[in-house]
């Protein structure tokens, strides 16, 4: 192990007083890719909550008089009254895109956070104690594996009614136990070190080794993973729109809105393509976000910051 | 005599100017500076130097074998006459089998995990000797283990390195370096990982390499006892630089270098009486702080036939150990590995229950009192952990991790717990501005004393040092202990130190147990074990520490060849008896008992029944 102390220099003195989370939040607000992100991200978000609120244009509102109406500056007949352009029953796209967003947005997010929760619960758990809990709690987690998230999904949602909840509930269930595993095999290794063995002496009870210690150990990477999940999640629900099984019409998601707009993709190119970029800014501005803390987070982790 | 007049017939090896670099460039830093030296056969030459000066980069540069950025930027290395370093890749493959072998310091890493260990040396040879027969090559390869002493070689021949312990995989690495007769071996700290009287078979089995085969030897080593047990002639490096070069009895008789003379006076020593205060074993009306009766503990082990049936194997970890631990006294415990340090650790921190005995702090059973009371006890005794760099929490910054205990327990908060962790950190020795840092910015020395903080901190009665000083430097040792002895001072501590170092045994603690095996064969204070020993392995473990003294027991007369026995399915008699040169008929049917000697004193062997014996020894 080299002697790092010399690496830092004098005009990161200043920065000792500040604490690890507080070292890891400055570099990545640092880093310009984060500040993008930042702001594209917190936006679109702030627009999506207050801007249906404010305007008087109704996102379910149908005006077949104005239908297919191009964006601005693009072919024909374009209006600012919609900048975006308006679907094929006329309703304006801009809106429908911000409501979908948020709709969309909470559907991902909510989703990764119950499989985050559940798969890394359980992962903590089965790695930390071992033995017969691990055996059955993987089993369960392999019976859950072998169900296809399709089969699952028709059954409950064909069942009950398809409301976000229920949509959450099931993309959540199916997607868990890849966390658990990870997560599992991760604590598995790290409960093994000298320092678990010696915070057991000094005292510490199982629920602090496995939350205190493991858990803010284990889970940044895997966290990282989970942003990317935010993604396929928002996609999962399209696919489910597209059997008929996800948010129910007239409530725009971008799933519904691009489902919808496959098939004017000829004569209306818009209507795919306007979510399609709010959700690829989306995403971009996720991800810039999550990159940074990362490359912060290995800085400070390296001994470089 | 000047280099050039050296006729190649009597040099084997011609190191000249040898210049390496990590990096290229003018700026690259050099790692090793203008290396000149050369090396006859049958001759060893020990290299010796700190960390980080550059022996291992030495070692590698001779056999080409180096890694970027490191970059040989000038100088030669002439085997026979040969540079090796302008060699094509095919002829430094056929002189690297053939010719020079390199043994490193780590063999589980060099083992291939997935072959016999037979199988693997076969096929070396059968790589750079080609037209030997399998039979053949086997052949030579069971004679040579048997010539590393590995019993039942026939029979090991067909096992996989992990089957082998450590001392015996070092031995099958020495049995793939010699196989195809080479003129040089490079040995790159191999002693290092192995317990003390493996390592002194290891050092007599190279002279006897030496002038069995003619072999020469480089022997790359970071204790100076250990090079100079086998060197004819030493090197000194410092910074990549030779700061000194001389035959060994003279190197140590009269050192030329600062570096050297350093060298000499940082080594421990164990024939001087020392009555320093914390030697003297706490006087007799001193009350035990933890008393140990009859503690044993073993593991069953799944069966080795296929699919478990047949007998459960049984491990038996810690065999009916005894004894008390008095109030204010330095306590040791010495044993080489697999003598249930370990698993005696797990007992008395709590972390495992005994099978049978029990275990008592201030008077009270540490498992007695359920989980409240398992969790009063861990306040008032601690544990310092061995390996300074798995023992601290990666990503939390030593303030948070001094302070973990206090938080645990719910002791302080807030701005007192800060203002209590700043003390103890200073207390300890760590500047107050390492708060929020991670310990990644740590020598290994400052860990240990993070580690030390965080146990200090609950104000405990008495501290387990299990190994705590092992991965550390000379230096970096003794200033800890000075610490621990202010501590002791300062809080009335109790240290508890479980070690295989008998040097450091020998420094600081009153009164030392020797474990063997899971038992403990000796109790004795410490003026008492090392002058006069009563267990035979006591006198073994002495023969073979590191030293430059004179020797009290020359290690012929100590030990027998061999390593402990597995503590699976253990024999009866005495476990020694395989490897004591003393043992008699007794030994081996009936276990001895620790019986008193004089004073606290104890060890169990059958010879001190008989006087006349006893007396013996005593006068050797």
């Amino acid at each position: 192990m080299p002697n790092t102390m010399e690496v830092i220099g004098p005009d990161a003195k200043e920065a000792r007083a500040r604490t690890i989370a507080q070292r890891i939040a400055l570099g990545a607000w640092r880093s310009i890719e984060f500040r993008i992100g930042l702001f594209v991200f917190t936006t679109m978000v702030l627009l999506s909550i207050f801007w249906p609120m404010v305007s008087a244009i109704d996102p379910m509102k149908i005006n077949i008089g104005a239908k297919l109406t191009p964006p601005v500056l693009f072919g024909e007949n374009w209006t600012w009254t919609h900048p975006l352009g308006t679907d094929q029953l006329g309703r304006d796209m801009l809106m429908r895109c911000f409501v979908g967003l948020r709709y969309s947005l909470f559907i991902g997010l909510a989703t990764v956070m119950i499989m985050l929760a559940v798969g890394c619960l359980v992962g903590l758990w089965a790695g930390y104690r071992g033995g017969l809990t691990d055996t059955i709690l993987m089993r369960i987690t392999d019976a859950q594996l072998s169900i296809p998230m399709i089969i699952l999904a028709i059954a409950i949602l064909g069942v009950s009614r398809p409301t976000i909840p229920a949509i959450i509930l099931v993309l959540g269930l199916s997607g868990w136990p890849v966390y658990a595993r990870v997560m599992r095999s991760v604590v598995m290794a790290e409960r093994k070190r000298e320092f678990v063995r010696g915070a057991t002496i000094l005292g510490a009870s199982d629920l602090r080794i496995m939350f205190l210690l493991l858990l803010p150990l284990c889970l940044p990477p895997i966290a990282f993973v989970a942003v990317l999940d935010v993604a396929r999640m928002i996609i999962f629900e399209s696919v489910l729109g597209f059997l008929g099984l996800g948010v129910q019409p007239p409530t725009p998601t971008f799933g519904n809105i691009i489902a919808d707009g496959r098939k004017y993709l000829v004569n209306a190119w818009w209507i795919a393509t306007v979510p399609g970029i709010f959700l690829f800014l989306t995403l971009a501005s996720l991800n810039l976000m999550g990159a940074a803390l990362e490359r912060s987070r290995n800085r400070v982790y390296g001994g470089k910051a | 005599m000047t280099r050039e007049d050296v006729t190649v017939e009597n040099t084997l090896l011609e190191v000249r100017h040898l210049t390496v670099a990590a990096g290229l460039g003018r700026s690259a830093p050099q790692v090793l500076t203008d290396i000149n030296f050369s090396l006859a056969p049958s001759s060893i030459m020990g290299v010796i130097g700190g960390s980080g000066a550059g022996k291992s980069v030495l070692a590698k540069a001779i056999v080409n074998w180096l890694e970027s950025p490191l970059t040989v930027t000038k100088g030669e290395v002439l085997f026979e006459g040969h540079d090796i370093l302008t060699m094509s890749d095919r002829q430094t493959r056929l002189l690297r089998g053939k010719a020079i072998a390199y043994v490193g310091g780590n063999p589980g890493g060099a083992l291939d995990p997935t072959m016999t260990v037979g199988a693997q040396i076969v096929e070396k040879l059968r790589s750079v000797e080609s037209g030997v027969s399998f039979a053949e090559a086997r052949k030579r390869v069971v004679d040579l283990l048997d010539a590393v002493r590995i019993p039942s070689s026939a029979q090991r021949f067909h096992e996989y390195p992990f089957q082998y312990s450590g001392g015996m995989m070092q031995r099958a690495m020495i049995v793939d370096a010699l196989i195809s007769n080479p003129r040089l071996i490079v040995a790159d700290s191999i002693t290092q990982p192995l317990d003390v009287t493996v390592g002194a078979q290891i050092l007599k089995l190279l002279h006897e390499l030496k002038n069995e085969f003619s072999t020469a030897i480089l022997f790359v080593s970071n204790s100076l006892p250990t090079v100079a047990d086998v060197a004819d002639q030493v090197i000194v490096l410092e910074d990549g630089r030779i700061v000194e070069q001389q035959p060994t009895s003279r190197l140590i008789s009269s050192p030329q270098s600062a570096q050297t003379c350093q060298l000499i006076a940082e080594l421990p020593t164990l024939w001087e009486h020392d009555t320093r205060s914390r030697l003297k074993p706490a006087s007799d009306d001193a009350r035990p702080i933890m008393s140990v009766r009859n503690v044993s503990r073993h593991y069953v082990l799944p069966s080795s036939s296929v699919l478990g049936f047949g007998p459960k194997r049984i491990l038996q970890a810690v065999r009916n150990v005894d004894f008390d631990i008095y109030e204010g006294e330095n306590f040791g415990i010495v044993g080489e590995s697999g003598c249930g340090k370990s698993t005696l650790t797990r007992l008395l921190t709590a972390l495992e229950p005994p099978d049978t005995g029990q275990i008592t702090f201030e008077g009270e059973d540490i498992l007695g009192r359920g989980r409240a009371g398992t969790r009063a006890f861990r306040r008032r005794m601690q544990l310092v952990l061995q390996d300074p760099y798995n023992s601290l929490p990666p990503r939390n910054s030593i303030g948070s991790i001094i302070a973990e205990p206090l938080v645990i327990h719910g002791l302080a908060f807030g701005k007192e717990l800060r203002a209590r962790v700043l003390d103890v950190m200073s207390e300890v020795g760590l500047a107050a501005d390492l708060y929020e840092e991670l310990p990644m910015v740590l020598t290994a020395g400052q860990r240990q004393r993070v580690n030390v903080g965080r146990a200090l901190i609950l104000e405990p009665r008495l501290m387990l040092m299990d190994e705590t000083l092992s991965a550390l430097g000379q230096t970096e040792q003794g200033q800890l202990l000075d610490l621990f002895e202010k501590l002791q001072a300062q809080h009335g501590l109790t240290y508890l130190y479980i070690s295989h170092d008998i040097a450091m045994v020998r420094r600081v603690c009153a009164r030392v147990a020797v474990m063997y095996l899971g038992e403990v064969v000796e109790l004795a204070d410490n003026e008492t074990l090392f002058f006069q020993p009563g267990h035979p392995y006591s006198r073994a473990l002495l023969s073979a520490a590191p030293t430059l003294e004179t020797r009290r027991y020359r290690a012929e007369d100590c030990l027998l060849d061999g390593e402990p026995p597995s503590p699976i399915n253990l024999p009866t008699g005495c476990a020694f008896a395989s490897r004591c040169p003393h043992a008699f008929d007794r030994c081996r049917i009936e276990s001895p008992r620790l019986q008193t000697r004089f004073g606290l004193n104890q060890a169990a062997c059958h010879l001190l029944d008989i006087k006349a014996t006893v007396k013996d020894e005593v006068s050797v």
